[in-house]
């Protein structure tokens, strides 16, 4: 046979919506404001609390979303909610970024999910975000998270400038295969 | 090889719409047009099509050798000497390809004649992967023809392999430009392939990419873009203010740089410069070489760089036939022998032989009223039959 035995589609058409819709998986978590509500949390100790939060801690810098001006960072997630970063433009300019609202407590709790910073932004105050802004639920202590939301977070690079590609297809003003 | 007239299937849209092929009518337009389709023997597409296909492509990569070695044919394709080393360390590195086109002239006996190769963005993708599929599984369904007819069509199980063998590690960016729903379907088709070959992908635009501090290209939300499919031609980017950044960027192309020497139709006159008198090859010359006068009765003139053929002038004859505008051709042209495309009704089919992975994988057809395939050309169907 000259063709594929199968094909399929995933993402594509009306039937593969249905399939990505089915394949969404809910994993176990837990979500905290501050380290003492973990601590409160029936069967947490006060060590786990702690070391999960200093994990989470540790990768805010890197991985929460960058901002060249504060007034841009707090439009996104409020007035004061914002801090300055580590990092700099090339000009030397400040960087700012969101403060880190809580945290995610992730394999402790037996599930897939990755223990990382969470946010909350200025249009939806009560929902928890990743740093990849994803919600992943409004209340404090243990509940049940989407897996494909909570893997580990990217790294965010200040990006400086945009739109340097794309100028050809404009002026051509047609697709672009051939 | 044969034209037959078929009644489409009576469904056809619907199936369309749940296959997600939204551009099947594009302004009002026929595209997909399953009112007639192309009957082949097993041997033709074997002996004519397939297996010259993989020879030429590993003619294309003596010519790739041969440019990466010497910087005069880099000149002569018109590809800025701030990327020679990128495109050679693309090459050295073994930077893996997925895909392309070669468009044939053939009309069932006699070899079939390369006319171009889309080496770097070839669309019509999905309709030959997915839509033609599926047409001649229902066209069995529905008695349209008989069972146990085939398709020269591996194209998506090759896909999803060749993806998955890349050596991707993250998450696969792809972008076209905005506003073309063509050129998104086949992005979105590749994007499907790739999730099914179990890769993490982030769909975006070319408008978007952003440039970071440290040199490396992010996408809409800041995040590093390590893999890039580009449905954006090499010559266009490097031109573009972020070109330069390019090879700085620590960003992985599919296609990668040295498809900048296949995508380029001096590629025909190196073939014919390097393998002079191969069957599936046609006397091509770069303008300015001596050669190029030999051809000066039946030729067709064609921008080095150019896309949708544009800018193509036909000559038989010595007088101009045909000529198509655009705003191609400053880097040069090449002139070619003209093979003028069969006449079946009046229809004009132009074979487009896949390849992925450099593997001969299926074919689609277009067809357009004149001798050159533009973007009113419509993609019909084919079948094999003993």
């Amino acid at each position: 046979m000259k063709r594929s035995r199968r094909i399929a589609l995933v993402m594509m058409g009306t039937s593969a919506l249905a399939l990505a819709a089915c394949e969404e998986r809910k994993t176990e978590a837990a979500l905290f404001e501050t380290v003492e509500q973990c601590v409160a949390e029936q069967g947490l100790v006060a060590d786990q609390c702690y070391r999960e939060f200093d994990a989470a801690r540790a990768q805010h810098a890197q991985v929460a979303p960058k901002y060249t001006s504060q007034t841009d960072c707090e439009e996104d997630f409020g007035q004061g909610a914002c801090e300055t970063s580590s990092y700099r433009t090339t000009t030397g300019n400040s960087v700012f970024m969101p403060l880190m609202a809580g945290f995610m407590m992730g394999q402790m709790m037996g599930g897939r999910a990755h223990t990382q910073p969470l946010y909350r932004s200025r249009d939806d105050a009560k929902t928890f975000r990743t740093a990849d802004n994803r919600p992943v639920g409004r209340t404090v202590g243990r509940t049940l998270v989407p897996e494909r939301s909570v893997a580990k977070p990217s790294s965010k690079l200040y990006t400086q400038q945009r739109g340097g590609f794309g100028a050809r297809a404009r002026a051509a003003g047609y697709r672009v295969g051939a | 090889m044969e034209r037959m007239s078929l009644p489409a299937r009576r469904n056809w849209q619907q199936v369309a719409a749940e296959h997600g092929f939204t551009f099947h009518t594009p302004d009002g337009e026929r595209y997909w047009d399953e009112t007639h389709a192309y009957r082949f023997t097993l041997r033709q597409i074997e002996e004519d099509l397939e297996n010259p296909a993989e020879e030429l492509e590993q003619m294309c990569f003596s010519v790739v050798e041969r440019a990466v070695a010497d910087e005069s044919v880099l000149e002569r394709l018109a590809i800025p000497q701030r990327f020679w080393s990128y495109v050679a360390e693309s090459w050295a590195d073994g930077e893996r390809n997925l895909y392309g086109r070669m468009d044939f002239c053939y009309d069932g006996a006699g070899p079939a004649k390369l006319l171009e190769y889309n080496a770097d963005t070839p669309t019509a993708l999905y309709e030959s992967s997915i839509f033609q599929w599926v047409w001649l599984e229902q066209a069995m369904e529905q008695g349209i023809l008989p069972a146990g007819v085939d398709q020269f069509n591996s194209l998506h199980e090759r896909l999803v392999d060749a993806l998955g063998h890349i050596g991707i590690d993250g998450v696969l960016h792809l972008a076209c430009a905005r506003d073309s729903e063509e050129d998104l379907g086949t992005v979105e088709y590749v994007e499907d392939c790739a999730r099914q070959a179990g890769l993490a992908t982030c769909r975006m635009f070319v408008e978007d990419i952003g440039l970071a501090g440290s040199g490396q290209f992010t996408d809409a939300d800041d995040r590093p873009v390590a893999w890039l499919f580009k449905l954006y031609p090499w010559e266009w980017l490097m031109a573009e203010e972020f070109g330069d950044r390019i090879p700085g960027s620590g960003t992985r192309f599919i296609e990668p740089g040295w498809k900048a020497v296949l995508s380029n139709k001096g590629l025909m006159a190196l073939l014919w410069e390097m393998f002079e008198g191969h069957p599936n090859l046609l006397p091509t010359f770069f303008q300015d070489d001596p050669g190029a006068a030999g051809l000066s009765g039946h030729h067709v003139r064609k921008p080095l760089l150019s896309r949708e053929g544009a800018n193509l002038r036909l000559v038989e004859d010595g007088r101009v036939v045909a000529e198509t505008g655009g705003e191609y051709g400053e880097e040069g042209y090449v002139v070619q022998a003209l093979a003028p495309l069969p006449s079946h009704a009046g229809r004009r089919p132009m074979c487009g032989v896949w390849l992925v992975a450099s593997e001969a994988a299926g074919m689609g057809i277009r067809e357009d009223d004149g001798m050159v395939t533009t973007d009113d050309a419509c993609f019909v169907p084919h079948f094999i039959l003993d």
